[in-house]
Parts: C-alpha cells; sequence; structure tokens
C-alpha cells in the first residue's frame, strides 16, 4: 500500500447558497493504491464537497497541488486553471468510478445497459460484467430498469458498474445511505473485497462511523466551525 | 451495426418515456398532416388546372390579330427559339377559302396549312395529312357528312384578267378532329398544297400541279455602272448623277482599272466613271433614269454587281455584258448575240453566253450562291468569247444579285428564274408550355405584332397559385411555429427533468458537445416519427378527398410529388433541430456535481 494515486495539499473550496458561505480547508490528503478511506461527518460538514473535488468535477477556489499520479504524472491544478474540461472528463472516464446515494443508475436503461455503459462510453466491451453480476447476486435483474429494483439491489448494480471498466479511484457517496444495516454491512464489505482484490482506492463518504470503522484503513473527519451567522468553516482532518 | 451512444441513449429515452414521445409525436403529426393535406389540395388543384390548359393546345396557340409581312428567314430563326413547340406560316384569308364538295353536300371551307408535330392534330385524335390528304374539324365533318377515309373534291377558283378559273383537287379525310379542337369549319392540308393554293389564287402557275397562271420574274438588281463618255461629265452633272438614282459615290477612273475588272479597254479618248449604290442595290428603274439623265451625251452604260459568285466547271471568270450594236462598234468588241441591255427580257436570252478556248459544249452549267442555298441553271453556247472569260447577258447577272437580297429559284421545267415565295401574311404557333405564353406575348409586342393568346386565362391560373400559396404559407407559419413552441417546451422540460441524468452522463466522462446532441437527437427522431405519421395521414385523406371527387374532376386533386415530401422532410428536420437549441444549451450548463449533490 505503498504507490501514491492522489496527491491534494492546501486546498480550498469555498461555497455560496442562499446568503451563507461554507469554506472546506484541505491540508493534505494523499490516496494510495487499495486504500480503503472512510470519510466520516455530519450533513453540511463538507462531505459531498470533497467529493466533488475528488471526482475533477468542482473547482477548488486555491490550491497548492493536485496530482494524480499514473504512469505518468498529471497536474490536474494546471488542468483546472487551463479550464481543459476535455481532459478532466477523459480522466473521469477513464480512472474514476462513483457510486451515488441512490446509484445514480439511469431510469431509461436497463441494469445491463447501464453496467455496459461505462465501458461503452470508453469504447470498451466487458466480457465478464456478467460473471461479476452473478458474484453480487444481481444477474436475475439485468433486464430490469431501475425503477423495480430494491434499494440494496440498486446499489450493488451501481458497485458493480463504478467497477466494471477497472478505475484506479471509486468515489461512494453515502452508499449505504438508502438500505438497511445488514445491507449496508455487505455493500461495505464488497467494497473493502474490491480494494483490496484489485488494488482499487475507495473513497467512502458516510455519516455512520461505526459502520465503516472495521474496515477503512484510513478514516478521515471534520472539525466544522461557524465563524458567523454567516461564515461556516470546515478542516479535513485525519484520524 | 451499433449506433453512436448518444443516438441509442437518445432513442432508449424517448423509449422509456414512450407515453410523452407519442404525445409530442402525435401533436407534431396533428400540425404536419394537415398542411401536407392543404400543400397537396393546392398542389393538385392548380397542377390539374395547369395540366388541362397544357394538355390542349388551344391554350397554347398564338394567333396573330392581324394581316402580316413575314420572310421565310423570320420563320426560319423564329423556329430556334427554345419555346417555340410549333409553328407554321399561314396565308391570306381570302385565299385560304375552297370549295368541298361531297356527293351530299357543297361547301366553302376555311383552308389551314399542317405540317408534322402539329399538336392541334396530334392531340386532337388526328394524323399530319400527307400529300392529297386532309384532316377536317369536327364541324367541317359534320356540315359535309363525311368520314375518315371519305374523298372530298376540293375546288380552288379564281379571277384573273375578268375571267373566273378553277382547278379542283381530290382529297382524302384522314381524320376527323375532336371538337374541342376547333368549333370552326376548317380542313386541314399539308402546308405545300396550302401554299399552291395562295400561290394559284394570286393568279400564278403551278406547275408541279399542272395548274396554269401567270409567272412571277424576280426584278434586276446592280451595285452600280459604269458610265464610258467621249467627254467628262461637269460637276454638275455628278452631282445630278446621285439625285434620286440611288447612286450616291461617283469616281472618275483610269482606263486599266476598267479593264482589270472588264477585260478589255474603253477607247482612247473616252472618259470613264466608276458610280456606286453604297447601301440598297439599284432597281432598273434607276438605270432608266441614268440613261434619261444622259440623253444626248452618247453615254455607255455598264451595269455592274459585287460579290456575285457565278462558277462553272472550271472556275472561269464571268463578265457580263449587254450592248447594242453601235456600242460594241464603238468599244472595238465584237456583236454581242443578246444584244443591248433590256430589262424584259426573259431566260431565253438571259440563258446565253459566249466561252473561252474553243469549247464547242452546246450547254454549261453555272452555278450562284442565293439566298436559302445555291442555284444551278443552264446557258446556251452562242460562240467564241473574245477573250479569256465566259461573256453572258448583265441581265442574268442582275438576276443572281436580286437572288442575295430575295429567294429565288430557278423553274426546270419553265427553264427560267422565279420569284420565290418570301412573304407570309399570318402564322399559326404553338408556344412550348402555358409559362412560355407571357415571355412570347412580350417579345411579339416588342416587335409591334399584335397576337391573340390565352394569356388572360394564364394569368388567371398565376394569380391563383400566388394567392393559394401566400394561403398555405400563412397556415403553415402559424403551424409551424405552434408545433416548434411545443417542441421547445417539451425538449427544454425534458432536460429540466432529467438534469440529475444528463449529470449522471457528465459524471461518467461524456463531455458538453456529447450530451448537447441528446435533446438535439431526441427532436430529430420524433420528427422522423412525426413525418411518418403525418404521411400516413395525409395519404389516407388525400386518398379518400380523391376518392370522392375523381368523378366530378376527373383527375387527382390533392397530390404531392415525392420531391415535397424529401424537401418537407428536410425542413422539418431543420425546424427541430433549430428547436432544440435551447434545450441543447441547457444540458452545457448541467454541472457533473448536480448528480452528486441531487442525490
Amino acid at each position: 500500500m505503498t504507490t501514491l494515486v492522489l496527491e491534494l495539499k492546501n486546498i480550498l473550496k469555498h461555497r455560496e447558497q442562499g446568503g451563507a458561505t461554507f469554506e472546506l480547508y484541505i491540508e493534505q490528503l494523499q490516496l494510495y493504491k487499495g486504500q480503503f478511506v472512510a470519510v466520516v461527518g455530519e450533513s453540511g460538514c463538507g462531505k459531498s464537497t470533497l467529493l466533488d473535488i475528488l471526482a475533477l468535477v468542482s473547482k477548488p477556489n486555491s490550491c497548492e497541488q493536485f496530482t494524480y499520479y499514473d504512469s505518468k504524472t498529471i497536474d490536474i491544478k494546471q488542468l483546472w486553471e487551463q479550464q481543459q474540461e476535455e481532459t478532466l472528463a477523459m480522466l473521469r472516464r477513464l480512472h474514476f468510478g462513483y457510486v451515488l446515494q441512490t446509484g445514480g443508475l439511469l431510469p431509461f436503461l436497463t441494469v445491463l445497459q447501464n453496467l455496459r455503459l461505462v465501458s461503452e462510453i470508453n469504447g470498451f466491451h466487458d466480457s465478464k460484467i456478467k460473471e461479476l453480476a452473478e458474484r453480487l447476486d444481481i444477474s436475475g435483474i439485468l433486464n430490469k430498469k431501475p425503477q423495480y429494483l430494491s434499494g440494496g439491489q440498486r446499489q450493488r448494480v451501481a458497485i458493480l458498474r463504478a467497477i466494471s471498466h477497472h478505475p484506479q479511484i471509486i468515489l461512494a457517496d453515502e452508499p449505504t445511505a438508502a438500505v438497511d444495516e445488514r445491507r449496508a454491512l455487505n455493500i461495505i464489505q464488497e467494497f473493502h473485497n474490491i480494494a483490496k482484490e484489485n488494488g482499487t482506492i475507495i473513497v467512502m463518504v458516510t455519516h455512520n462511523h461505526n459502520l465503516v470503522a472495521p474496515f477503512a484503513d484510513v478514516t478521515y473527519s471534520f472539525d466544522v466551525s461557524d465563524v458567523s451567522d454567516t461564515l461556516t468553516q470546515s478542516y479535513l482532518l485525519k484520524q | 451495426m451499433k449506433l453512436p451512444i448518444i443516438t441509442r441513449l437518445a432513442i432508449l429515452d424517448l423509449w422509456h418515456e414512450w407515453i410523452l414521445t407519442l404525445c409530442m409525436v402525435l401533436a407534431i403529426a396533428s400540425i404536419l398532416t394537415p398542411l401536407l393535406v392543404l400543400l397537396g389540395l393546392k398542389y393538385g388543384t392548380i397542377q390539374t388546372m395547369h395540366e388541362r390548359l397544357m394538355e390542349d393546345p388551344v391554350n397554347r396557340e398564338i394567333r396573330p390579330a392581324r394581316t402580316l409581312r413575314l420572310s421565310s428567314q423570320w420563320f426560319t430563326q423564329f423556329k430556334q427559339r427554345d419555346d417555340i413547340e410549333f409553328v407554321i406560316p399561314t396565308i391570306l384569308r381570302g385565299s385560304s377559302v375552297i370549295r368541298v364538295t361531297t356527293n351530299k353536300k357543297r361547301l366553302l371551307i376555311d383552308l389551314v396549312p399542317t405540317d408534322y408535330n402539329d399538336p392541334l392534330i396530334l392531340t386532337n385524335n388526328g394524323v399530319i395529312p400527307q400529300q392529297d390528304e386532309c384532316v377536317l374539324s369536327y364541324t367541317a365533318a359534320k356540315d359535309l357528312g363525311v368520314k375518315k377515309g371519305d374523298i372530298l373534291n376540293a375546288e380552288i377558283t379564281r379571277t384573273r384578267d375578268k375571267n373566273k378559273e378553277s382547278v379542283q383537287v381530290k382529297l382524302r379525310v384522314v381524320a376527323i378532329l375532336n371538337p374541342r379542337a376547333d368549333s370552326l369549319t376548317r380542313i386541314y392540308a399539308p402546308f405545300e398544297f396550302v401554299n399552291d393554293v395562295e400561290t394559284y389564287k394570286e393568279g400564278r402557275a403551278v406547275y408541279n400541279r399542272n395548274w396554269p397562271g401567270g409567272i412571277v420574274l424576280p426584278p434586276l438588281n446592280y451595285d452600280g455602272l459604269w458610265l464610258l463618255l467621249p467627254q467628262n461629265l461637269t460637276s454638275i452633272d455628278e452631282i445630278n448623277l446621285t439625285v434620286s438614282t440611288g447612286l450616291t459615290e461617283i469616281i472618275k477612273v483610269q482606263a486599266n482599272e476598267f479593264e482589270q475588272e472588264l477585260n478589255f479597254y474603253p477607247p482612247n479618248n473616252y472618259a470613264i466613271y466608276k458610280i456606286s449604290a453604297k447601301n440598297n442595290p439599284i432597281t432598273t428603274n434607276s438605270l432608266n433614269i441614268v440613261k434619261n439623265k444622259l440623253r444626248g451625251k452618247s453615254a455607255i452604260i455598264l451595269p455592274f454587281v459585287n460579290n456575285v459568285m457565278i462558277t462553272d466547271k472550271n472556275n472561269t471568270k464571268i463578265i457580263g455584258l449587254s450592248l447594242s450594236k453601235l456600242q460594241t462598234d464603238i468599244l472595238g468588241l465584237p456583236e454581242l448575240p443578246w444584244g443591248k441591255f433590256d430589262i424584259n427580257t426573259n431566260f431565253a436570252r438571259q440563258g446565253q453566253a459566249l466561252l473561252p478556248n474553243n469549247d464547242k459544249s452546246p450547254v454549261i452549267s453555272l452555278t450562284s450562291k442565293v439566298i436559302g442555298g445555291e442555284v444551278v441553271f443552264p446557258v446556251n453556247n452562242q460562240g467564241a468569247s473574245f477573250n479569256k472569260n465566259i461573256i453572258v447577258p448583265i441581265e442574268l447577272i442582275g438576276i443572281l444579285r436580286t437572288g442575295q437580297i430575295n429567294q429565288i429559284i430557278f423553274d426546270q421545267r419553265q427553264k427560267t428564274f422565279l420569284s420565290a415565295k418570301t412573304n407570309y401574311h399570318g402564322f399559326r404557333l404553338y408556344a412550348k408550355s402555358i409559362d412560355d405564353i407571357p415571355e412570347l406575348y412580350s417579345y411579339f409586342i416588342s416587335q409591334d405584332i399584335d397576337i391573340i393568346a390565352q394569356i388572360q386565362e394564364i394569368e388567371k391560373l398565376k394569380i391563383l397559385d400566388k394567392g393559394l400559396t401566400r394561403i398555405f404559407w400563412l397556415i403553415a407559419i402559424v403551424g409551424i411555429a405552434g408545433g416548434m413552441a411545443a417542441l421547445i417546451a417539451s425538449l427544454y422540460a425534458s432536460v429540466e427533468r432529467k438534469k440529475r441524468d444528463i449529470g449522471v452522463l457528465r459524471l461518467m466522462g461524456l463531455s458538453c458537445l456529447q450530451v448537447f446532441r441528446f435533446p438535439v437527437y431526441q427532436a430529430i427522431i420524433i420528427v422522423i416519427l412525426s413525418n411518418i405519421v403525418a404521411g400516413s395521414g395525409y395519404i389516407a385523406i388525400s386518398y379518400t378527398i380523391n376518392l370522392m371527387f375523381i368523378n366530378e374532376i376527373g383527375s387527382k386533386i390533392c397530390t404531392l410529388p415525392s420531391t415535397y415530401f424529401g424537401l418537407i422532410f428536410i425542413i422539418t428536420i431543420v425546424i427541430a433541430t433549430l428547436s432544440s437549441l435551447l434545450a441543447a444549451w441547457k444540458t452545457t450548463a448541467i454541472e457533473p456535481a448536480e448528480a452528486i449533490r441531487e442525490e
């Protein structure tokens, strides 16, 4: 677990909504290959903002270092500064997988079409999808539309979709929020297995610290303080 | 073949929301279908009226409103126009009436010329008549009580020298025209026959039909004259010779210049003048005036022409000379067999020659270029030329000069030159299309030729077409605007609804441009489906309309050519694409982060 994949240093993200300002400070964040990273915090602490930054969809307001290490070093800070949206989209496409709170499945596609979508966007056909579906116990629902699935089924499909194109980093935004504790445990177990077996980095955002603690290699939390009526500051802390 | 990913996603999304898609397709089809039917009705109605006007050559006919004088050249040139289907000269109305008799009846009938490709005949149950054949109008056939195949006896009458004369011809009826072709009592015959009838009626003979009569000899024309005088002309004399003679230029020349032209020298003490007409050639009348003006001056007048090429088989130079015995004596030339210049001479006198080089041929053939081609004629050998040239009467040369400005022919049977008929008094003309008539009308007006044509009917049709087109576009614009508004609203609302899905697609790595295409493709797909539904609806409705009216009208009144469907398809695709741009622009504003936020 020594290969560094993503490194962020002294990042500030500033957000305004309804007259209130929120600032997230990230002093340092390093993600290593095969690491299971838990990001724990209450609502409004900046979990999703952190995920936006990691998912390359939200530009930091200030940044000392934001580097992605692949076969070559990619300076994400510079890509943001140069507004190279196409390159950022390509990085997202190739190296990132996403699991959203309720799955983030496209309702007009069947489960199988959802699973194949990322591979197709990347221009390849993954023949192992059905095999992985068996393993996640969703092979019987491949032709169903997402609205006919239970919360647990939806999340498992989302996990499978996230790993279908073999990304280096999977970002999971409260993937257990919509399922019962037993299912949640299964999901986290599954993420842990994927991280260990494939060397994939799992960044899992959750508010349930107890659920994720047994599996996490490293846990981050937030130190939130209301500086004034209109300004809230949050600092990412490594536990 | 696998469709591109955005196209597939667009189709799958529409399929997923099939009820909304169906509603949208039906909404657009409900605008398109009546527009197609309306366009079909407009096109079909105008087309039917247009075809009816087109089909009937009567509507494409242009007739002169008064008697004209049109030359053969005019007809030759006019036939070159692209907007003419058929044109033929006609004769004077007074000359075109012939008496037709059958076993039962006797009628005076108007004779009309026809020829190959006459659309009036060909589109009205007729065939083009050949020699000794004719086609009758329906009224003529009815009045005469004849049918196809019957033989008519046509009598052509004239009064010449106070005597009534007539000739008779048998004509076989080869067709009877439909009643709509011609409401008058008319007989259609080959142009040559009609032309001969006019020739006969004018008192002339028609030798190929053995119809007796007079002949019209061509007049003589010259470009000037040589004047040989024993003394010089005074300047007053010189001016006087250019007054009322058509001669414009008088030059005193040297004897050798004269010799170069005529190959003999004038007497030493003679003054030589070359007097020319600059523009138009002079006639024998001018020669007589000159002769009178020089009375008592012992002048010898030798008319000449420029650029009349006469050739024999050996290309010998040919000189025209007509001189009296006294004149040849003065000039020191042998006497000419045909003697002095005589304007009244016929070809028996003109067709003589003195040949050089002891040519003993009794007759030689000469050729000269005239209007319409070449004229070939024989001349009799009257003996040896006094030089190396062929000497012919100058009257012969004068006729050939006339042949350069008016058509002349050499009649082998009569052994004489005749003036060919060069002017016609009218025409029968059919434009290629009714759309060509306004332009032809303008042409004739510019030529100061009054004509009668169905111009008003055509203008009425054009105004109707223009009016219907305006109404169609008015309705079409309202319909299209409504359709566009519905499509814009639907696609925009769809993008608003699918913000999260589009955000997920962006999160997965689709670029702005790729998601931009998503609503555009959906709009195009909706419009393609709408076109199919609208096309089917149009087919069903137009079939019903045509079925209802086919008996009354006799043709389809709701019809569209296939190219229109292609054009409408392309136009609707363009409109759909334009309508989708707002929604497409909206997709580009959706950030991938919104997918995460929406959750």
